[in-house]
C-alpha cells in the first residue's frame, strides 16, 4: 500500500530510477547530487544490481554506456562541473544511439561556482554542450511527485528512442526533504527497449525517417560493431557523403518528428490569461505561488510549466501566443530559455524576463512584482 | 623522371642460395586483394621463397610473389607475421593453427 | 578455413593500417588466441580507444566497440561489471592509454577488474600524423618535437605493476609466436591483465628517425629487446634503451573485481537487508 513519506529529492529520483528498471549506476560524488550515488550504493547491491564509484565523471559515463550496451539500464548523477566533463561521452551515446539517463542537479556556475546554491544555468548546455549536430531529450521536474514521474518517464523515453535522456534538477529540489506518495508498482508503466532480430546483413541503424533504429545490444548472438565514428547501417565507420547525410537525418528526425511522444508540460490558470509566465523547476514553484496570489488580486496571469525542456515546446507556445501577447520568462540564470521564448514569439508578443544567477531562488513576491510591472 | 623499378630482395636470394628445395611439397595461398606489399614475409622467410613485384592490378601497386615455391619448408612464419591475412601456408590442411 | 578466421570480420577488409604496420600482426595473434581457447565469438567483446590501434575492433567478428580517446577501460569496466562471465578485451595505443587515459589505467589495475588489455606501444601518435607520446624514446624527432624529444619516456608495464595490476607482460611484434603465447596466458588470467606490445610505426615515427621501412624498424625493436634477467644486470642509463620482455609480474591469488562484487559484496548487502527486515517486523 502506498504511504506518504518525507524524502529528499535526490532520493526520490533514485527510488524512481530503480522502479523504472535501473540496474546499473556508475557515478562520482559531486555536490549537490551525491545522495543519488550514496542511495544507489546501498540499494543496488541488495537487489544484486551493479554500483560502482568511478574515478571521474568521464569514466562514469563510459561505464554507463558500456553497461547499457551489455543490456543494463544505466544511470549516473552529477552537477555542473561533472556535466561539463560528461559532454564527450554524451555525444557518443547520441551518435551510437545508446540509451542511458543522466541526472544533472544544477548548481551555481560557471566553473566551480556555488556548489551549495541552486541555479538553472545549464539549460542551453543540456541542448548544445556536446559538439556536433545532435538531438537531445531533457526533462525537468519541479515538484516532488514530478521528480518521481519524470524520472520514470526519462528512462522510458531513453529506452523507447535509443538515446540518452537528461534529467535536469536543481539544488533546491535535490536537497529539500518533501512529502510524497510513492505510487504503487502496478500504477507505474515501464518501457523496455525493443528486442530486434537481425538477419545476415546485421543492419542496426538503417530505417525510415522517424523510426527507431533496429539496434540490438551486445551478447545477443550478433557480432555487432558500435562506433563513435560516423557509420553505415552496420555500425562500420564510413565517410561516404550520402550515408553520412542519411545517418545525421535519421538521428535528428528520430526525435524531432515524434514531438507528441516527448513534449510534456503543465498549465495553470491559462484559459483566460492575458500574461503568461514561462518557467520550469524551482522557478516554476515560485511562479505558481505568485500566479495563485495574483489571481486573488484579479490579475489575469497564467503559468506554462515546461516539463520537457528539450525538444523545446515551440508549437505549444506558438499556439498560446495567438491569444496571449505578454510572456514573462522566470529563470535562475542570466537569460537562457528566454532566448528560445523570444525566438518563438511572434512580433506582436511582448517578451520580458525575470533573471538572476546569484544562488538565491525567486520568492513568489518577486515574481508578483515583475508581473505587476508587466501589466502596466 | 626515372621510372621506379622494384629491386629484388637480395638478402632473400642469398638465404635461398644456402638451402636446397624442400622434400615435402608445401602449398602457399596468397590473397592479392589484401596484400599491401610491405615485405615482412619476404624478410622473415628462412629459405628466401618469396619476393615482391610491382602489380598494377593491386590496390597498393605491389604484391607478393611466390618466387620459388619448391623451397617452402612449411614453417608458416610468413603467415604468422603477415599483418593483412594475405598469405597462408597449406591452407587446405585440417590441422589447427 | 583456418579456425582463427572465424574471429575475423572480412567484410570490412582491407585494414586501414600502413603496409608493414605491427597492428595487423597483433590482430592476427589475438584471433589465433581466441581460436586456441575456443571461445564463442558472441562471448567476446573487443573495446578500443582512438588511434591506429583503435581501429582494430572493426576487424574482429565478435561484439566490438570503438570508444572515445583514452576511455576504453571505463566502457570495458561497465561491460565487465554488467556481464562478468564474458571476455572483455581492450585494445589501446600508447598515447590513448598512458596520456589521456593514464588515470583509467591506474584504476582498472587497482580494481583488478577482469579486463584483458593489449597496450600497443609504437611510441607515437601515429593516426594524427606522428606527434610525440609519453612513450616516445628520448631524443626522437616527431611532428611536435622537431628539435628532439626532451621528455623521458616512462615504462608503462612497470607503472602497471606499481598500480597493482595482477598480470603484466611485455612482448614485441618482431616475436609474434612468443607474443601470441603471452597473450594467451594473459587471456587465461582472471584479474586485470596487460600485455604491452612494442610495435613499429615506420611511416610516422621511424621515417623521421632513420627507419623508414618496416624491416629496419623491426630490427631496431629486436635490438632493444632483452629478457628480464638481462635487464636487471644493466646500468640505469643502459636500461633507458632496452625493453624487458616476457611475463613481468603475475599474481594469481588476487580476487577479480566482479568476483569480489558478486560473491562477497552482494551477499553481504542482501544479508544485511534481510536482517534489518527481520528486525523491523
Amino acid at each position: 500500500m502506498s504511504k506518504r513519506e518525507v524524502l529528499q529529492g535526490n532520493i526520490i529520483a533514485a527510488k524512481a530510477a530503480i522502479a523504472a528498471g535501473c540496474n546499473f549506476f556508475a557515478g562520482y560524488p559531486i555536490t549537490p547530487s551525491s545522495e543519488v550515488a550514496q542511495y544507489m550504493s546501498k540499494e543496488l547491491p541488495k537487489l544484486g544490481y551493479d554500483f560502482i564509484q568511478m574515478e571521474d565523471e568521464i569514466a562514469s559515463l563510459g561505464a554507463c554506456i558500456g553497461a547499457s550496451l551489455a543490456g543494463k539500464k544505466a544511470l549516473t548523477a552529477t552537477s555542473g562541473p561533472g556535466f561539463s566533463l560528461m559532454q564527450e561521452h554524451l555525444g557518443m551515446a547520441v551518435m551510437a544511439e545508446i540509451p542511458l539517463v543522466i541526472i544533472n542537479v544544477m548548481r551555481g556556475g560557471p566553473s566551480t561556482g556555488l556548489p551549495t546554491k541552486p541555479s538553472q544555468a545549464d539549460m542551453l548546455q543540456a541542448r548544445w554542450g556536446t559538439h556536433g549536430d545532435h538531438p537531445i531529450i531533457a526533462v525537468y521536474p519541479a515538484f516532488s511527485d514530478e521528480i518521481y514521474s519524470e524520472t520514470i518517464r526519462a528512462f522510458n523515453l531513453s529506452e523507447k528512442f535509443w538515446t540518452p535522456v537528461i534529467i535536469l534538477m536543481d539544488e533546491i529540489m535535490g536537497k529539500a526533504h518533501e512529502d510524497i506518495i510513492i505510487p504503487e508498482v502496478k500504477d507505474i508503466s515501464v518501457i523496455d527497449g525493443v528486442e530486434h532480430k537481425l538477419d545476415d546483413d546485421l543492419n542496426i541503424y538503417d530505417r525510415q525517417i522517424g523510426e527507431i533504429p533496429p539496434r540490438v545490444d551486445f551478447f545477443k548472438g550478433y557480432p555487432i560493431h558500435i562506433d563513435g565514428l560516423e557509420h553505415d547501417r552496420h555500425g562500420w565507420p564510413t565517410i561516404e557523403p550520402d550515408l553520412v547525410d542519411k545517418m545525421q537525418r535519421l538521428r535528428m528526425e528520430k526525435v524531432y518528428t515524434r514531438l507528441d511522444e516527448i513534449i510534456k508540460f503543465k498549465e495553470y490558470y491559462m484559459d483566460d490569461a492575458e500574461i503568461m509566465i514561462f518557467s520550469f523547476g524551482v522557478s516554476a514553484r515560485s511562479s505558481l505561488a505568485a500566479v495563485k496570489a495574483l489571481r486573488q488580486q484579479g490579475i489575469k496571469v497564467g503559468l506554462f510549466q515546461a516539463l520537457t525542456i528539450w525538444p523545446f515546446p515551440e508549437r505549444e507556445l506558438k499556439d498560446r501566443f495567438k491569444r496571449i501577447k505578454k510572456v514573462l520568462t522566470v529563470e535562475l540564470n542570466m537569460g537562457q530559455m528566454k532566448i528560445e521564448v523570444e525566438r518563438v514569439a511572434s512580433d506582436d508578443v511582448q517578451t520580458k524576463a525575470l533573471l538572476r544567477a546569484n544562488g538565491i531562488p525567486f520568492t513568489p513576491a518577486e515574481v508578483m512584482l515583475s508581473v505587476k510591472e508587466f501589466v502596466k | 623522371m626515372e621510372k621506379f623499378e622494384r629491386q629484388t630482395n637480395e638478402e632473400a636470394l642469398a638465404r635461398r642460395a644456402k638451402k636446397k628445395p624442400s622434400p615435402k611439397k608445401n602449398e602457399i595461398t596468397t590473397v592479392l586483394s589484401y596484400c599491401k606489399g610491405c615485405g615482412l614475409c619476404v624478410d622473415i622467410c628462412p629459405t628466401g621463397t618469396l619476393q615482391l613485384e610491382d602489380n598494377i592490378e593491386s590496390k597498393f601497386g605491389v604484391s607478393i610473389r611466390v618466387d620459388a615455391p619448391e623451397y617452402c619448408i612449411g614453417c608458416k612464419m610468413c603467415e604468422q607475421r603477415c599483418p593483412d591475412f594475405a598469405i597462408f601456408v597449406n591452407y587446405e590442411e585440417k590441422d589447427k593453427q | 578455413m583456418r579456425d582463427y578466421e572465424k574471429y575475423i570480420r572480412y567484410r570490412t577488409f582491407p585494414t586501414p593500417w600502413c603496409p608493414g604496420c605491427g597492428d595487423g600482426i597483433v590482430l592476427k595473434s589475438i584471433a589465433m588466441v581466441f581460436a586456441e581457447m575456443n571461445i564463442l565469438p558472441d562471448d567476446i567483446v573487443v573495446v578500443s580507444g582512438i588511434g591506429c590501434s583503435g581501429r582494430m575492433p572493426t576487424y574482429f567478428n565478435t561484439n566490438t566497440l570503438h570508444t572515445t580517446h583514452g576511455r576504453a577501460l571505463t566502457f570495458a569496466t561497465g561491460i565487465k561489471l554488467a556481464r562478468p562471465e564474458k571476455m572483455v578485451v581492450v585494445i589501446s595505443g600508447d598515447g590513448d592509454a598512458t596520456a589521456i587515459g593514464g588515470n583509467h589505467l591506474i584504476h582498472a589495475a587497482r580494481r583488478n577488474i577482469g579486463i584483458k588489455m593489449i597496450l600497443i606501444n609504437n611510441g607515437v601518435y601515429g593516426m594524427t600524423g606522428g606527434q610525440v607520446s609519453p612513450l616516445t624514446p628520448q631524443n626522437f624527432i616527431t611532428e611536435t618535437t622537431p628539435y628532439g624529444n626532451i621528455e623521458p619516456k616512462f615504462m608503462a608495464s612497470e607503472l602497471l605493476i606499481a598500480a597493482k595490476a595482477s598480470f603484466v607482460a611485455r612482448e614485441t611484434v618482431v616475436r609474434p609466436i612468443q607474443m601470441k603465447q603471452v597473450i594467451k596466458k594473459s587471456f587465461e588470467h582472471k584479474g586485470f591483465s596487460v600485455v604491452e606490445v612494442i610495435s613499429n610505426c615506420h611511416i610516422n615515427l621511424g621515417r623521421r628517425n632513420k627507419m623508414k621501412d618496416p624491416m629496419s624498424m623491426c630490427d631496431w625493436i629486436a635490438s632493444r629487446t632483452v629478457t628480464q634477467t638481462e635487464f636487471d644486470k644493466l646500468t640505469p642509463e643502459e636500461r633507458n634503451h632496452k625493453y624487458p620482455v616476457g611475463i613481468l609480474f603475475e599474481d594469481k591469488e588476487r580476487l577479480e573485481y566482479s568476483e569480489l562484487y558478486y560473491n562477497h559484496l552482494v551477499p553481504a548487502a542482501k544479508a544485511a537487508a534481510g536482517k534489518k527486515g527481520a528486525e523491523e517486523k
